[in-house]
């Protein structure tokens, strides 16, 4: 009950001073927005909606020129032609974001009715969403234009053979020929007869689709700004031990660990609001300006178990600054340094997938990385809390370690 | 008379800085005790060991009959502390800083709004109880920091330096509030300060300590007898033991001895020794005479001093106070 004394009074404290509030509460909204517009989904004009699509056209013939023109015809996409060396060389160093191959047999495998692959390949660090886009927009033309050939070729099949054959005596009437076309048709949806690959450069087999920066704006703007909020705690501490009133408190009739636990709490707190607040306008205020909004994923409560974490593990990395730091400006220093540094390093700016494969397991040393992970595997990918057990365990895991470093090494005096 | 708190040999080390050097006192029940030391003296540290505040590197102190090292929550139940930093949460009115400090005592409901109000009478604050703190003047704001360590009604009430940057007519309530809570409470207080005159005007028993020492402990009355009839500093431009032991032998003169130089103070950061700016010191040597009765003993002096023809550079007569004794018994004043 003391414990909680300490926390209502720094709650008290907290909430009347407007700028800290104001600093809480609408500056992670502002990031949120900057890095969901960042997917480019606001402020675009008709010009810059299309996409460009290098493509390598290895066959040459009608059915592929059909097929680009198609495409370029279809809107949203704008196809640049490449040679296949120079498309390559530009795509590995990320000059261009992707490529589509047209094999060699392109013509002659729809002309003939077998199926043909058209290869897009991406880049790594492609928008994925842009990528998919792409993909749909080819594999919806070329199917159309593969079907429209294998018909028209049917039908005129089917009228050659009939040619000089006497009306009556004619075996493909028009009902047959109908139902020749819907035959097709009906093939064609279930087995297309071209088919569209995508992956990335040196990638054999199909990887789980990567994230973009919008996916992971809200998971990752709300672990980095309740991350920050551990700041606040160390300030509170910094502040009682300055006006003496920390004095005063330790000669009251309570543990050292329940005055430590009352100057958790309102971080704890706050950084629960702070992540209604932002979840909300995720959900709600995205939707309302046109941006993708978010959502809690398939199990809620799953979500709101991680942030519980998330919000304890940053209340007691608050500790650890306070004991850390012998002065104000160590505090503002020592709060800068590592709670961006790690909240860069754990994904909450750059995606997960991103630094795995430039930093390889460092990200993992930052309890912002499981956080990141956790949320972005429940809010976007739909997992559920055991997929996240781990990561779970690991913040916890954290937060303990965090708060027994900072007891010990705590100047009371 | 009971003993509420007893101290015995209490130590505390910073590093290699001694602070605190063995202190050993007690205070009885109901009594005002006065620890009377310059700044840094160790009182605020021996205060914090007592109050739970630091662990002491040794010594024991009993306060209400518990150990502090044994029974620090029964201690600190007992304890009540005013600090000398203005211990209050600025944001805050005066009334939300004191439902604070009573929480953190176990106080609730109507017992806590009564406590409170209790408090804000005695320290002549109801009027102003929810003004928020930060607007409050620098007497206000000492007046707030004495209730909030009332809240829990103390037995043993520690004030350190409670009048420090206060206005008088805030230090008079002040003194009022204590005086009131010492006699209509019997509420046991030890005070600390480094003014001579709180110390007179409040306190029944008094310890001078200096450099982590307590050097003299006894009534203010008796402390001052030590000084006897008075004391009197004697400027002389030349002394010598033979001329000591001359004024010694002087009738109402009990004892005549050199005053030490003060310690030349460390050289200012970044100044050098030869460019700093020095008091003028008188040429010559000083010399303290205990009396037995001033008055004569002043006469006496100068009729010796005229007959051997040495000629006085200064003369100064010590009022009987606190701060002669700490002059008498340090050969520092209290304030240097």
């Amino acid at each position: 009950m003391k414990a909680l004394s300490i926390t209502f009074k720094d709650l008290q404290i907290f909430f009347k001073d407007r700028g800290a509030v104001l600093q809480l509460f609408l500056l992670p909204l502002v990031f949120v927005v900057v890095f969901t517009g960042a997917l480019g989904a606001i402020g675009k004009g008709e010009e810059d909606a299309r996409v460009p699509l290098p493509v390598v056209n290895l066959d040459g013939g009608q059915s592929a020129q059909t097929l680009l023109d198609n495409i370029n015809a279809a809107g949203g996409v704008r196809v640049e032609p490449y040679a296949q060396a120079e498309a390559m060389a530009l795509l590995d160093e990320n000059e261009i974001d992707r490529v589509l191959t047209i094999p060699a047999d392109f013509t002659a495998g729809i002309a003939d009715g077998q199926p043909v692959t058209l290869r897009l390949v991406s880049h790594a660090d492609a928008d994925v969403k842009q990528t998919e886009a792409v993909r749909l927009v080819v594999e919806g033309v070329a199917n159309d234009m593969a079907l429209e050939i294998q018909i028209l070729a049917a039908l005129q099949q089917m009228g050659e053979m009939q040619a000089g054959v006497p009306e009556s005596s004619r075996a493909f009437t028009v009902e047959r020929m109908q139902a020749q076309a819907r035959s097709q048709f009906e093939r064609a949806q279930t087995q297309p007869l071209v088919a569209v690959t995508q992956r990335e450069p040196g990638q054999e087999v199909e990887q789980e689709e990567p994230l973009g920066l919008g996916d992971i704006a809200v998971p990752g703007i709300t672990v980095l700004f309740v991350f920050l909020t551990a700041q606040a705690t160390a300030h509170s501490i910094y502040d009682e031990k300055k006006v003496g009133s920390f004095r005063r408190l330790l000669a009251a009739p309570m543990s050292k660990v329940a005055l430590l636990g009352g100057k958790m709490l309102p971080n704890l707190i706050t950084g629960l609001i702070q992540t209604g607040v932002i979840f909300a306008f995720g959900i709600v205020g995205l939707r309302l300006l046109g941006l993708t909004p978010a959502t809690l994923g398939n199990e809620p409560l799953a979500t709101v178990l991680v942030v519980v974490l998330l919000a304890l593990c940053s209340s007691a990395f608050g500790i650890l600054i306070a004991a850390l730091a012998r002065t104000e400006g160590q505090i503002g220093g020592l709060s800068t340094l590592l709670l961006w540094g790690m909240g860069l390093l754990g994904g909450s700016v750059i995606p997960l997938f991103i630094l795995e494969r430039m930093l390889g397991p460092v990200p993992m040393v930052v309890p912002h990385y499981w956080a990141n992970r956790a949320l972005v595997d429940l809010m976007l990918r739909g997992l559920g809390m055991a997929d996240v057990a781990v990561e779970m365990a690991a913040l916890l895991g954290f937060t303990v370690l965090f708060f027994a470093i900072g007891l010990w090494r705590f100047e009371f005096d | 008379m009971a003993t509420i708190l007893e101290v015995n040999n209490l130590v505390k080390k910073y590093g290699d800085f001694e602070a605190v050097k063995g202190i050993s006192f007690s205070v009885e029940e109901g009594e005002v005790f006065g620890l009377l030391g310059p700044n840094g003296a160790g009182k605020t540290t021996a205060i914090s060991m007592l109050t739970g505040v630091l662990p002491p590197m040794s010594g024991t102190a009993r306060i209400g009959g518990y150990d502090i090292g044994e029974n620090l929550e029964e201690v600190k139940k007992i304890n009540g502390l005013v600090p000398q930093d203005l211990a209050l949460y600025p944001t805050l009115s005066a009334r939300a800083n004191l439902n604070f400090f009573g929480r953190i005592y176990g106080l609730r409901g109507r017992e806590l709004k009564g406590r409170v109000d209790d408090v804000l009478r005695i320290v002549a604050l109801t009027e102003r109880a929810d003004g928020t703190v930060e607007k409050f003047s620098g007497g206000m704001k000492r007046r707030v920091n004495i209730a909030a360590g009332l809240l829990h009604q103390p037995r043993l009430l520690f004030l350190d330096e409670p009048t420090v940057g206060v206005d008088p007519q805030s230090r008079n309530h002040i003194f009022e509030s204590v005086l009131r809570l010492n006699r209509e409470r019997g509420m046991s207080i030890v005070y600390t300060s480094h003014y001579m005159e709180e110390v007179e005007l409040l306190c029944n028993r008094v310890a001078i300590i200096d450099e982590g020492r307590i050097i003299a402990l006894d009534t203010i009355k008796n402390l001052i007898a030590m000084l006897g009839g008075g004391v009197i500093h004697v400027g002389l431009p030349q002394v010598d033991d033979a001329l000591l032991a001359q004024l010694s032998a002087l009738p109402a003169v009990k004892e005549a001895t050199l005053v030490p130089r003060p310690a030349a103070p460390p050289p200012a950061e970044g100044v050098e020794p030869e460019t700093q700016e020095r008091e003028p010191v008188a040429a010559g040597e000083v010399v303290k005479i205990v009396a037995e009765h001033s008055q004569q003993a002043i006469v006496n002096v100068i009729d010796f001093l005229n007959e051997q023809d040495i000629s006085l550079t200064s003369l100064e007569i010590l009022e009987p106070n606190l701060e002669s004794v700490f002059l008498h018994l340090t050969g520092k004043k209290l304030r240097e």
